[in-house]
């Protein structure tokens, strides 16, 4: 038996992997194609400084905060560096991994709009919008698709699958 | 830039398609479903989308 908990953690370390540990290799494939594709791509449009993160009060200082990435961090590995490099900032010390995901100086924030133009916002939108799909694979993972093989067109919009940890309530 | 600016608008593409594929698998185990259905949101997505796109425009144009 799976455990689906694990699956889940799994699905959002790497996204597919928690498919990839229940057997579901097709769907780990698509997952991870598609999600970590889709988050790549935007990194690299807003030439990899569009992801980064900075410890401050929402409330205090909403024009400073980052608002996307609580979207982008549920991509999971691939967005955790800056998640470790804003934690170290806060406590002070220097960026691990030759500055990876780490918030990039306000001069060259600043410079990205000029630069780069509608391509920082696609990045944003499109690392944020892969974040947010991997939620709907991480919930996939832990609770199986909302209908199974085997059923038909007419059941499909009735009938839930039996896949999950609350399979044997819906079965 | 300006000659770069509406192949900008192609970008939405992707997006539409990785969502629609996304969410189908999500809901879906079975291939051939998902793919059927990955294609019929991704076609209602960039209709709306347009839909939407067009509705702007006809006001934008009128102010």
């Amino acid at each position: 038996m799976r455990s689906p908990y694990l699956a889940a953690f799994l699905a959002w370390l790497v996204p597919g992997l928690g498919h990839y540990y229940q057997g579901r290799r097709g769907k780990a494939i698509l997952y991870a194609v598609c999600i970590l594709g889709l988050y790549f791509v935007g990194l690299a449009m807003g030439d990899w400084k569009i992801v980064y993160w900075r410890w401050i009060n929402p409330f205090k200082y909403s024009d400073k905060f980052c608002l996307y990435y609580p979207g982008q961090f549920w991509v999971g590995l691939a967005a955790l560096p800056a998640l470790i490099q804003g934690t170290l900032s806060y406590l002070g010390h220097e960026p691990i991994l030759w500055g990876y995901l780490a918030e990039p100086p306000q001069i060259v924030i600043n410079g990205l709009h000029p630069r780069l133009s509608k391509l920082v916002e696609i990045g944003t939108i499109y690392t944020t919008i892969a974040g947010l799909l991997n939620v709907l694979a991480i919930y996939d993972a832990f609770d199986g698709p909302a209908y199974s093989d085997d059923e038909d067109e007419a059941q499909s919009d009735t009938q839930p699958a039996a896949i999950g940890p609350t399979a044997g309530a819906r079965a | 830039m300006s000659l770069l600016s509406p192949n900008l608008y192609w970008l939405a593409l992707p997006l539409v398609i990785v969502v629609s594929i996304v969410y189908s698998a999500s809901r879906h185990e079975a291939w051939p479903r998902i793919w059927r259905r990955a294609i019929r949101l991704s076609v209602l997505i960039m209709t709306l989308l347009v839909m939407a796109t067009a509705v702007l425009l006809f006001f934008n144009t009128q102010v």
